[in-house]
């Protein structure tokens, strides 16, 4: 299955809205990547990403995200998952993420 | 998995191409959910399987031509999980732990495997390829 990313800047809010849905993998992560990096240097601010129909994401995906997170820190600014499936809260919880970013 | 039959062996040989990584991911499902694993057990599965196949694809070294094989082992308790590429290996001893606090991205997707799957060996070295070997075990319960 393939990666679908929308992307949009929600000004009230200062924040931009991430929506993926699909499998974050090897063959996906670039075009995630890609995105990201271009969002980030268009306006480095925090990123909620609505993960109701992500499927899968694995150490490819959740490193774009920690190189994210490294430009995004310097700003103080963060990454903000809403509402991942379980399987993606236990990756996060076990590599340590859920600790440096928000999960909601 | 036929319950007369201890044991069978289901390989498959993947080019070095990332994007079959999801067809093997979708036949590890299907092998998984047929011995009777849960849907927990089965994404933990995936995503370790994922990524050792990354691994291989990525640091394995290989031409993109060449494939690599993935071996599933089905036992009335348990799967067991080849790996093998045929590249140029590594130190292992090199893998370092990642450290998520410093934002370290290395090394994330062999602690994952080991983090997911009961048991798990790496078989390495200079010039002699790479096989991860991991297991799950099928619950009491599920």
């Amino acid at each position: 299955m393939a990666l679908t990313i929308q992307k949009s800047y929600n000004e009230s809010e200062g924040k931009w809205i991430l929506v993926l849905e699909g499998e974050v993998d090897l063959h996906t992560a670039d075009k995630l990547k890609e995105t990201v990096n271009q969002m980030l240097s268009e306006k480095l601010d925090d990123i909620r990403i609505l993960g109701d129909r992500l499927d899968y994401i694995d150490s490819t995906g959740l490193s774009v995200f920690i190189s994210a997170l490294k430009k995004l820190q310097k700003e103080e600014k963060n990454i903000i998952l809403a509402n991942i499936k379980p399987s993606i809260k236990k990756l996060l919880n076990i590599t340590g993420l859920d600790r440096i970013v928000i999960v909601e | 998995m036929n319950k007369e039959i201890n044991q069978e062996m289901i390989e498959v040989s993947i080019p070095h191409r990332a994007e079959y990584v999801s067809l093997i991911r979708l036949t590890v499902a299907s092998i998984a959910n047929r011995m009777g694993f849960d849907i927990e057990d089965i994404e933990d599965i995936k995503v370790a399987l994922s990524e050792a196949c990354s691994n291989a694809i990525m640091h394995g070294g290989c031409n993109v031509n060449d494939n690599f094989l993935v071996q599933f082992l089905l036992e009335k308790a348990k799967l067991t999980i080849s790996v093998s590429d045929f590249g140029k290996g590594y130190d292992e001893t090199a893998i370092k732990e990642p450290k998520i606090d410093e934002l370290n991205e290395g090394g994330l997707g062999i602690f994952i495997i080991k983090s997911l799957m009961d048991d798990v060996h790496i078989d390495t070295g200079s010039n002699q390829g790479t096989s991860i070997r991991m297991i799950k075990n099928l619950r009491e319960e599920s």
